[in-house]
């Protein structure tokens, strides 16, 4: 293959690995930043996929997801995350004020989400939000599919335990027809 | 999966922030595509580094020699077994104030002949601070940064790269720091300003270089 064949073929290749990438990648990071850097990071992350693409593995949405994770923690080391400070944590952590979609949110459950230690909020909305399997969450963390599973399991209870102690005390105990004394 | 987590993972996906994101409109995939595709890749790493130089690093790197040799601390081409790159005078990381600092320290004036190294992601990768950075102060030998990303070393807020004052012209010249500007900074083991194009104005070719040396 000459260089010019390998050039057009690894353009078509990115392109095809992109257009499946960009609209999960956007979900991922609108879940974690505010606009402005979730723009900034979706094109650090589709460079290093440009970059780096034939690292890329098969199933590449969960290795995607930690090439963003680590771009996004450098955004957010750097200058730019004072600056953003507010937005970024009305979205991680959201007032109980609405600000946002107050029809559909479920208060008590991002409540209970934001008195979890962050890894295990994180390891949740990995499960939850991008729905992935305890293996390809461990491809985004980088820890072993075990570790993943264990850790998966605790974050579970804890949320489970916070939100019934969230119920106590708003008093929707009723509810839940008596399993969360 | 049980009843609970089943229930629990329906909560969450309920409280989804991103639930409600239209898809990305087919203009915006087009122009994020011709971005991304528009940055230059190493398929063959030595020689993409050199390929991709523009002419003032060449100006540069030039400028650098006279630099570097006044530090007296150099890869000569012959007889040196440091593999890594030209290197020029150094501090220790310290502290002061509120921001976190970095101390660097530029090379003086002087007398001996050394050469440069090609900019590249292997020489590089003996750095152990490389930093994005914009200068925020350039002031009485003294060249303040503010790192917004840290490739390599312990993060902090600023950098500063001192320079005999007699010598701050000569180290502007080496490394082109321009008030307000943007800049990729390295330095080796001991805190040692790279110069030769290594520190220098950023560029994407110049920062595929330093992702490629200390990966993403």
């Amino acid at each position: 293959m000459s260089s010019e064949e390998r050039e057009v073929d690894r353009r078509a290749r990115f392109e095809d690995l992109a257009r499946e990438l960009i609209d999960p990648l956007r979900r991922y990071l609108a879940r974690r930043t505010d606009a402005a850097t979730a723009d900034d990071v979706l094109s650090e992350t589709l460079l290093v996929c440009w970059r780096r693409l034939d690292d890329v593995p098969d199933h590449a949405l969960p290795w995607a997801y930690g090439v963003a994770r680590n771009c996004l923690a450098n955004a957010e080391r750097g200058e730019r995350r004072r600056a953003r400070l507010a937005a970024r944590l009305s979205v991680v952590a959201p007032p109980t004020e609405a600000t946002r979609e107050p029809d559909t949110r479920d208060d008590e459950v991002l409540e209970a989400m934001a008195a979890l230690r962050p890894e295990d909020a994180e390891l949740l909305r990995l499960w939850a939000w991008e729905q992935l399997t305890p293996v390809e969450v461990a491809t985004v963390l980088q820890i072993s599919p075990n570790a993943a599973g264990i850790r998966l399991h605790r974050a579970h209870r804890k949320l489970g335990e916070e939100l019934r102690k969230i119920q106590r005390v708003s008093g929707h105990e009723q509810s839940r027809e008596g399993s969360g004394s | 999966m049980t009843d609970e987590q089943d229930e629990l993972r329906d909560r969450l996906r309920a409280a989804d922030p991103a639930a409600s994101l239209p898809r990305t409109d087919p203009d915006r995939v087009a122009r994020l595509l011709e971005e991304t595709m528009s940055h230059t890749v190493t398929t063959e790493p030595r020689t993409d580094d050199a390929r991709h130089r523009n002419p003032l690093t060449w100006l540069v790197a030039a400028a650098a020699v006279v630099i570097i040799a006044g530090a007296g601390v150099f890869v000569m081409m012959n007889g040196s077994e440091d593999p890594g790159a030209p290197i020029a005078g150094s501090d220790p990381t310290s502290s002061t104030g509120e921001d976190s600092v970095t101390e660097l320290r530029a090379p003086g004036a002087g007398a001996t002949a050394g050469r440069c190294l090609p900019v590249t992601a292997p020489a590089l990768g003996g750095a152990t601070v490389a930093f994005d950075g914009t200068v925020q102060e350039i002031e009485g030998g003294l060249v303040t940064l503010r790192a917004t990303h840290w490739y390599a070393g312990d993060p902090t807020d600023l950098v500063t790269v001192r320079a005999p004052s007699e010598n701050l012209q000569a180290l502007l010249a080496a490394v082109d720091f321009q008030d307000g500007g943007r800049y990729l900074v390295a330095a080796t083991g001991d805190e040692r300003l790279m110069v030769c194009g290594f520190s220098a104005p950023y560029s994407q070719a110049l920062a595929g270089v330093y992702e490629r040396a200390f990966g993403s």
